[in-house]
């Protein structure tokens, strides 16, 4: 049992962190769009090989769980969650970034705007196809996403050469990782705010009652991380629905909690409380949801109970 | 990162497990639902802990010095989830293993040491911890039992309350104000017999296990000076130092995590567990037992490597209430009859131990509030 990254997990999150530190710096999207996509950062890190990670043995899903977290705490978007997952696992020649569909093929998916591919995760078969121009409708949506649809479900897919009940327990793990990031994102700014804010003579932070429930928050953020984390070693156990239902369970709450202690400020496009918040508000139902993924942990832990 | 266990680990746990499947008695169940300060298990704890301590398996991780092995911190806290899991048969004991015994060790006067060690070694004391006071719980600092010097004597005068094991112990690890200050610099450490003339113990009614809790009256009780532990005003740095490690000392969400499995058996016995809801909180009790074990294994990890953690500490206790919380309302909700009449004693047992949880070795609110400012940065509540 170790907590500690090993040499190489260590030289790589080194790395990455020098990377993403330039883009903890908030800026309002020039059209005031509900998320900032970076192209440099997705660009950096996809030419670095960041990306690729979890084929490597010394790194491993591990290494890509802990990316696709850190990426998630800063307020631009980049594509990781799919790229160093199951694409860097089960299909590593797909263009990217990689957008993933769960369930209908024609449902509304995050990134299909900006996806060279796609990956349709069904229940017992998981696919990959290359987009042509032209494949997605955009989407108009509340969420921090570049949100769109397949216009028709025909194109060249490929099923992954992989056990789907283990690619859907990669891709609860990545899932875990960005949502849990995300929190983290947005309970470090709405932390910093408080900090900060005074009103009748004192900081927002030394008021108990915000203190007691920030500090509930941070409780769930750390165990979702390690949940996450452990997970990512897991696959075809009960851990990676443990990691998402757990977060996701956990969602609502902080969620609520982080806007009602950032007050009006947290409403506006001008804060970017809602590039945290309205992607963790997407990501809760994933793969069906707390209760689905729950059920999913009661179904493998006493199968045979 | 690595989470599995290595095979040492594992078949020192089953060793663990081969010895309690052979020494606990066929009716333990019964026996350790009473509690681990009950009369019950504390006189099964005298016959238990030799035992324990004759196969190497009561201070593992004490120095060879001390009766011990020195083997790493994990196999101290594989150690500690089995035997909580199981009812704790060392009832009282857990205490001296866990945090008296090396408490003494750092702090105790060579007399002290030779006095008391070899007995928790060899699994033949009971100490009570006299801490709470009816005017200083969370507040502990506030306590004010009273300890006068007197010649070479010290007079003890006041009362604790809470007292866990309190009736059948030998020893009490007593808090008391020495001088004038007020405050936590003011308070030293006593190691008092309570066989010592105007000690008054009397039991408390409560909801967690009879003769768990207690009041304890000091009335002119003389103790020499030789019965203290560290110098006046000591007492604060000392404690802290030895409850860092109880904070987290308690396997909690091992008991709970068993109890939910057990749980989940009878409700498919009954032919109840097809009901998706059902699934779902048992997937989510499931998951808050897991969240509390990984916050708590960091820490041990941590401290096998040398390294003492902060506030990762007060995380993890919150993570084990909410588990032990997840537990307790999963049975009361979908079984509710098994708590009523004997025919359950392990969900009562775990029921009775996890009520608990949210208050001893610090409150959850203390707790959070640690987090908020240790962790979180936050400044402190204005008085």
């Amino acid at each position: 049992m170790r907590f500690i990254a090993n040499e190489d997990q260590a030289a790589f999150l080194s790395v990455l962190d020098q990377m993403i530190e330039p883009h903890r710096v908030w800026r309002v999207a020039h059209d005031w769009s509900r998320y900032d996509w970076s192209a440099e950062l997705d660009e950096a890190l996809e030419t670095s090989g960041f990306y690729a990670c979890a084929a490597e043995p010394s790194l491993g899903l591990t290494a890509a769980a802990i990316m696709t977290y850190r990426l998630a705490t800063l307020p631009v978007l980049v594509e990781s969650a799919a790229s160093s997952t199951l694409r860097a696992l089960h299909a590593p020649d797909l263009p990217r970034p990689v957008a993933v569909i769960e369930g209908e093929l024609l449902s509304v998916a995050p990134y299909l705007p900006l996806a060279k591919s796609v990956i349709w995760i069904g229940e017992d078969l998981v696919q990959a196809a290359v987009l042509p121009d032209g494949a997605v409708d955009p989407v108009e949506s509340i969420f921090a996403y570049p949100m769109g649809v397949l216009k028709a479900p025909a194109m060249e897919w490929k099923t992954l050469a992989t056990d789907p009940a283990i690619a859907r327990d990669v891709w609860r793990v990545a899932l875990a990782a960005e949502m849990t990031g995300c929190l983290k994102g947005g309970l470090d700014t709405v932390v910093a705010h408080v900090r900060a804010r005074q009103q009748f003579g004192r900081p927002l932070g030394s008021f108990q009652g915000i203190q007691h429930r920030l500090a509930v928050a941070a409780v769930k953020v750390e165990a979702a991380y390690w949940l996450t984390v452990r997970a990512a070693q897991h696959p075809g156990t009960p851990e990676p629905s443990a990691a998402l239902g757990y977060v996701q369970e956990a969602a609502t709450p902080v969620v609520h909690d982080l806007h009602q202690f950032m007050g009006a400020m947290g409403l506006t496009l001008e804060h970017p409380l809602h590039r945290w918040t309205y992607r963790v508000r997407l990501l809760k139902s994933s793969m069906g949801g707390g209760s689905t993924n729950m059920r999913g942990v009661a179904a493998k832990r006493w199968e045979a109970a | 990162m690595e989470f599995n266990w290595t095979e040492e680990q594992r078949e020192y746990r089953a060793r663990i497990r081969d010895f309690l499947e052979r020494e606990l008695p066929a009716d333990w169940s019964e026996v350790s639902r009473h509690g681990p300060g009950s009369r019950e298990v504390t006189e099964f704890s005298l016959e238990f802990c030799p035992k324990l301590a004759a196969e190497g398996l009561l201070v593992p991780h004490w120095p060879v010095e001390w009766g011990g092995r020195e083997r790493p911190a994990w196999e101290h806290f594989i150690l500690g989830e089995e035997m909580w899991a199981a009812g704790e048969p060392r009832g009282a004991q857990y205490m001296n293993v866990n945090w008296i015994g090396p408490t003494l060790m750092r702090f105790g006067t060579e007399e002290q040491k030779n006095r008391y060690i070899p007995q928790m070694a060899a699994g033949k004391a009971i100490w009570c911890q006299g801490f709470s006071e009816p005017n200083a719980g969370s507040d502990l600092a506030r306590l004010r039992t009273r300890a006068i010097r007197d010649g070479d004597d010290y007079v003890i005068n006041g009362s604790k309350i809470w007292t866990s094991y309190a009736a059948m112990a030998e020893h009490c690890f007593l808090l008391a104000r020495t001088g004038a200050a007020e405050g936590k610099a003011g308070i030293a450490i006593f190691l008092v017999p309570m066989s010592t003339p105007g000690i008054e113990v009397r039991g408390i009614p409560s909801l967690i296990g009879h003769g768990d809790i207690h009041e304890v009256f000091f009335t002119d009780v003389r103790v020499p000076a030789t019965a203290r532990l560290g110098e006046e005003g000591e007492a604060w740095s000392i404690i802290s130092y030895s409850l860092a490690n109880e904070r987290v000392g308690i396997p909690r969400y091992e008991l709970a995590s068993r109890t939910l499995t057990s749980m989940v058996k009878e409700l498919k016995r009954r032919g109840e567990f097809d009901n998706p809801v059902i699934q779902a909180r048992a997937g989510s009790a499931s998951a808050a037992c897991e969240a509390a074990r990984l916050l708590v294994y960091r820490i041990v990890d941590a401290r096998s490597r040398g390294e003492n953690l902060g506030a990762e500490a007060s995380l993890a206790r919150i993570a084990v209430t909410e588990a032990d919380q997840a537990v307790t309302n999963f049975g009361l909700d979908f079984l509710p009859d098994a708590f009523s009449g004997h025919d359950y004693p392990d969900y009562l047992a775990h029921h009775e131990r996890a009520i608990v949880t949210s208050i001893a070795a610090g409150a959850a609110e203390i707790q959070l509030g640690l987090i908020a400012r240790q962790w979180l940065d936050l400044p402190r509540e204005a008085s």
